[in-house]
């Protein structure tokens, strides 16, 4: 059985002069399993998800991501680390402008323990899997549409167990945000990778089987 | 099919390729800096080389000019005819106070269509070298044998064009003088009445020689003799047999002391060269010294321009630096978004500084190139305009100091550009723009 995406244990984190902390106590993402985490906006989930990824450092706690502990992780281990076990989706999409779509991926997986020769293969199968057909284009030239699948692709490219998706919504209408999720969930099942997103939009509800709200887990004071 | 992937290097060549002005500004920057360098460093060592070569394998040269220097400038450079001649009594009685290995006089003064002649003996082509271990070679014909017979320097067949078997007459003096077949009574003091026929054209051998006639020293004197004669009114052919002691006048003596076998120093140099100082009627040098003098003469303004062209290599390093540093601002998503995808700060510090170092390699190889084309368009001018001949290829040393130099300096501009996105906040970086 495979070890949890995710789990975190007695988590603390605030911000400088901040007048809030972030608490999470217990929180576990079983692999493959879609997790929605939904609050107010400025109730941390961004922090949260940052966090996870080792791009903030925690007060207290620990975070272990496929059976390894990031919070014991340091430097370029920790980097290493996030390359291979997680995969991060944005609001904006965060692509490297002045790059085709292809090296997008490629950006991912050059950090990846993947074998470069295979980089090409996996590359343009994802992409084409999810819909784009000119991988070879630059990504400013594609629509927002495209650079949503292209981001995603990006993200699962390293076969993360766990994948973050940071209200990568917020920015669509409702036809729209439909679509999108539909092609984050559908890809992350086919990868076999868990979801953890973040969204403050009610309507995302109905496409998790599981919902943890992030309102309950903040402590109300700052340490 | 090879496989594809994203590399470091890819990420740096789009980057560099992402602001291509600001790219090529830095690179021609550092490039006409590094040619600059090259090219005065190049100079100067092909200019020492010239004049180096001139001297050949003289140990002493003897001359009534002024100074030593003067004599050395007049004497193997042709700078100017030496003012103040040498009684041939003079030549005989310094040739037999010491067993030189050779003692070949020399008199100048006269020229044609503004080359300088010189007159001299036979030995001055034998045992003479103008460039150490390299004797003179002819290109076509042969060395003077008897009098009115001229032979010709590399450079002045060329600007002369005269052939072989061509007549000329010299001018008293460097003014213009003409071919046989185009007598001009008013083309000043030309020696009409002799022509010299022309019997050998010599190789070039990259020294002022080359701008050079060389005729037999019997010839100038019946020459000067003839106007003497004239002016006494004296008419007539004037031939050997009518030359006085007051005629027989040389302007300098090439010394050449004993050696062993094996090395081109003397052991006598130093005792024969005071010997021959304490002669107040003339002056004598040591070439090879008096060069070096003349370089520590004008090393303080080779050593600005040295200055000039390291100031201009520091500022574009500064360039560079300021140039890569004010991209950052734009590029800390990217930055941001690489360190997501598991970029470490190291790897990102790398990529940045390898930039940096792509500028300046960029710009250093581009100013080796320009610096060769410099060299060799500055040593076409220098020798069309003042005959020395100078390599233009670039010294290897040099060429590497100043390549190394550059590739610091490019690394040390690099250093804040690439701590700027060794810090950036990753977190902070990806979120939305506002």
């Amino acid at each position: 059985m495979p070890a949890p995406a995710l789990i975190i244990r007695d988590l603390r984190f605030s911000y400088p002069e901040a007048a809030w902390a972030l608490s999470v106590p217990h929180l576990q993402v079983e692999a493959g399993e879609h997790v929605l985490l939904v609050g107010g906006s400025g109730r941390g989930k961004s922090t949260l998800l940052q966090v996870v990824a080792g791009l903030r450092e925690l007060g207290s706690g620990s975070v272990e991501v496929a059976g390894m502990r990031m919070d014991t992780l340091r430097g370029a281990a920790r980097d290493e680390a996030r390359g291979r076990s997680i995969g991060m989706i944005f609001q904006t999409f965060n692509l490297l402008h002045g790059f085709t779509a292809l090296e997008n991926v490629f950006a991912a997986l050059m950090f990846s323990s993947m074998p470069a020769a295979e980089h090409e293969h996996r590359a343009r199968t994802l992409l084409s899997t999810l819909g784009i057909a000119n991988a070879d284009a630059e990504v400013d030239r594609l629509s927002v549409g495209q650079q949503q699948r292209v981001a995603v692709a990006r993200a699962l490219a390293a076969r993360p167990a766990l994948v973050l998706a940071d209200e990568p919504t917020a920015s669509l209408d409702p036809e729209n945000t439909e679509t999108a999720m539909d092609l984050i969930q559908s890809a992350c099942r086919a990868e076999g990778a868990a979801l953890l997103c973040t969204s403050h939009d009610p309507s995302m509800r109905a496409r998790f089987a599981r919902i943890e709200t992030i309102d309950a887990m903040i402590a109300g004071a700052a340490r | 099919m090879s496989a594809k992937t994203l590399t470091d290097w890819q990420i740096v060549m789009r980057s560099l390729r992402a602001r291509p002005l600001s790219t090529w500004i830095t690179i021609g920057m550092v490039a006409t800096s590094v040619a600059l360098l090259l090219v005065l460093f190049g100079m100067r060592t092909a200019a020492r080389g010239a004049f180096d070569r001139g001297s050949g394998n003289i140990h002493l040269l003897v001359s009534a000019d002024p100074s030593p220097l003067v004599a050395v400038l007049n004497g193997i450079f042709y700078a100017n005819a030496p003012s103040k001649p040498i009684a041939w009594s003079k030549y005989q009685s310094i040739r037999s106070a010491f067993p030189y290995q050779w003692a070949i006089p020399t008199q100048q003064g006269d020229s044609y269509r503004g080359s300088p002649t010189m007159a001299t003996s036979t030995d001055f082509f034998s045992k003479f070298e103008p460039v150490a271990g390299e004797p003179w070679k002819l290109a076509s014909g042969k060395f003077f044998e008897r009098p009115f017979e001229i032979v010709l320097g590399a450079a002045a067949a060329k600007s002369s064009g005269l052939r072989l078997g061509q007549e000329v007459f010299l001018t008293h003096g460097s003014g213009a003088s003409r071919e046989g077949s185009e007598p001009d009574e008013h083309a000043g003091h030309v020696h009409t009445e002799y022509p010299f026929k022309v019997v050998g054209v010599l190789e070039p051998t990259g020294s002022a020689h080359d701008r050079a006639l060389f005729i037999d020293l019997e010839s100038s004197w019946i020459l000067h003799a003839f106007d003497r004669r004239e002016r006494a009114g004296i008419s007539g052919v004037t031939t050997a047999a009518d030359l006085e002691d007051d005629d027989r006048k040389i302007t300098g003596i090439l010394l050449r002391l004993p050696t062993r076998p094996g090395s081109d120093a003397s052991a006598a140099m130093q005792q024969q060269f005071d010997t021959l100082r304490r002669d107040t009627a003339i002056v004598v040098a040591q070439p090879a010294q008096q060069i070096q003098k003349l370089f520590e003469i004008v090393s303080n303004v080779d050593g600005i321009f040295i200055g000039m062209a390291v100031a201009v290599l520091i500022s574009s390093s500064l360039s560079t630096m300021l140039a890569l540093y004010n991209s950052m601002a734009a590029r800390t998503r990217q930055i941001a978004v690489l360190r997501v995808l598991g970029a470490s700060q190291g790897r990102v510090f790398g990529l940045v500084l390898t930039e940096s170092l792509v500028i300046t390699m960029a710009g250093a190889l581009s100013g080796i190139v320009l610096a060769l084309l410099g060299g060799i368009a500055a040593s076409a001018w220098l020798k069309a305009s003042i005959g020395l001949v100078i390599d233009p290829t670039l010294d290897p040393r040099s060429t590497v100091i100043v390549l190394g130099g550059a590739v610091a300096l490019g690394g040390i501009a690099g250093l804040l550009p690439a701590w700027r996105a060794y810090q950036v906040p990753v977190a902070d970086n990806l979120r939305p723009a506002a």
